[in-house]
């Protein structure tokens, strides 16, 4: 039973290390090792999280490709999922790096990549487009109160000019 | 009739004069724009990075800003948000991205002008390069940065992967409104300056 089960387990992994390398961004894979986050800088803390284990399954993982050594996995609140953490050194050097945890009770063996950046990915979205940053405020006035204004001072002008007029006519009388 | 007449002198000063010490803000000239064919390839970190650490507020003497910092996410359509334009002196930073002074590009963003006249980043486009910007973070120290480049960048076409694109060393982007107006669709694009970490204190 175990010698079948050896090659349909090397069979499975290899079916998820390509589906991870099909979608490197994200360290989750159904039955995988999920590490969250996906892409960190050295230094930074890393959780991982399998439900390859059962319920209440704990396990031990093994992030030795990145240089932090083991760790272990233990049920979540849930007991759905085994969850553990580990800090990547900050001596780390750029790359992506396979994180192992393998089951307490089945020896069964789930992985999952982790990308070590220079730059903080921290599950950056970067944003895009232009911004929306002015209203026009600071621009000339409305043309619609410049016309306005040029009205209203014509009519003093005219009405100026009407007043002089008048006043002139008086003290010639 | 005089009356009338004074009325109407006063209302035309006061109609015309309001928004006559308006201006169009300045926009950065071509001897502003990032030297070489893309200055960023290759190029070495000037100092060493920063932790993370969260920014409070944004300096740039050569213009005389001094803004504090508030958190900007993203609008539906992925664009950057930015903060309420009431408040003239307010800027905004991108803080689900990088804090400045960490590797990266961290991006802050103010408002070129509001309903009332100029704001926090109308002179943006007068900086020169070389001049100095400096945020102060939460963590006690200051960022230090010296300017690259001003550009400015149509929305139409706008050229994201420059602008906020991933940088190996810490970076900065301060991006506020420009590159012309119209009164149907508002300003035609903004203003983009890019700095790099040069010190810390």
């Amino acid at each position: 039973m175990r010698r079948t089960a050896r090659p349909l387990t090397g069979i499975a992994l290899a079916v998820a290390a390509t589906a991870l390398a099909a979608a490197p961004a994200y360290g989750a894979s159904a039955g995988g090792l999920e590490v969250s986050p996906a892409s960190v800088v050295p230094g930074g803390q890393v959780t991982v999280r399998t439900a390859a284990c059962g319920d209440g399954g704990s396990a031990t993982g093994d992030a030795s490709a990145v240089g932090a050594g083991s760790f272990s996995l233990a049920p979540d609140a849930h007991g759905q999922d085994a969850t553990g953490r580990f800090r990547v050194p900050p001596s780390a050097q750029p790359g992506t790096y396979e994180i192992t945890a393998t089951c307490g009770g089945s020896g069964r063996r789930t992985t999952g990549d982790l990308v070590v950046t220079l730059t903080s990915m921290r599950g950056q979205v970067h944003p895009r487009g232009s911004v929306k940053t002015g209203v026009g405020g600071a621009l000339g006035p409305d043309p619609v109160q410049t016309a306005a204004g040029v009205a209203a001072l014509a009519v003093a002008a005219a009405g100026g000019t009407w007043l002089l007029h008048r006043r002139a006519r008086g003290d010639r009388i | 009739m005089a009356a009338v007449t004074v009325f109407a002198l006063c209302s035309g000063v006061w109609l015309l004069r309001d928004g006559s010490g308006a201006h169009a803000p300045p926009q950065p000239s071509a001897a502003q724009a990032r030297a070489g064919l893309d200055g960023r390839a290759g190029e070495r970190p000037a100092v060493p990075a920063l932790p993370p650490a969260p920014p409070d507020r944004i300096r740039i003497p050569a213009i005389r800003v001094n803004a504090p910092l508030t958190g900007l996410g993203l609008t539906k359509t992925g664009s950057l948000d930015v903060p309420p334009a009431a408040d003239e002196n307010l800027a905004g930073w991108y803080e689900a991205g990088t804090t400045p002074g960490e590797p990266g590009t961290a991006i802050v963003a103010g408002h070129v002008d509001n309903a009332d006249g100029p704001a926090v980043f109308y002179d943006l486009g007068a900086l020169a390069r070389g001049s100095t910007i400096e945020v102060d973070r939460r963590d006690g120290g200051v960022a230090v940065f010296t300017v690259d480049a001003v550009e400015v960048y149509a929305a139409k076409d706008f050229p994201d992967e420059k602008v906020y694109g991933a940088a190996r060393r810490p970076e900065l982007r301060v991006i506020t409104c420009g590159g012309g107006y119209s009164r149907g669709t508002g300003y035609q694009g903004n203003v983009v300056v890019f700095a790099h970490l040069t010190g810390s204190r």
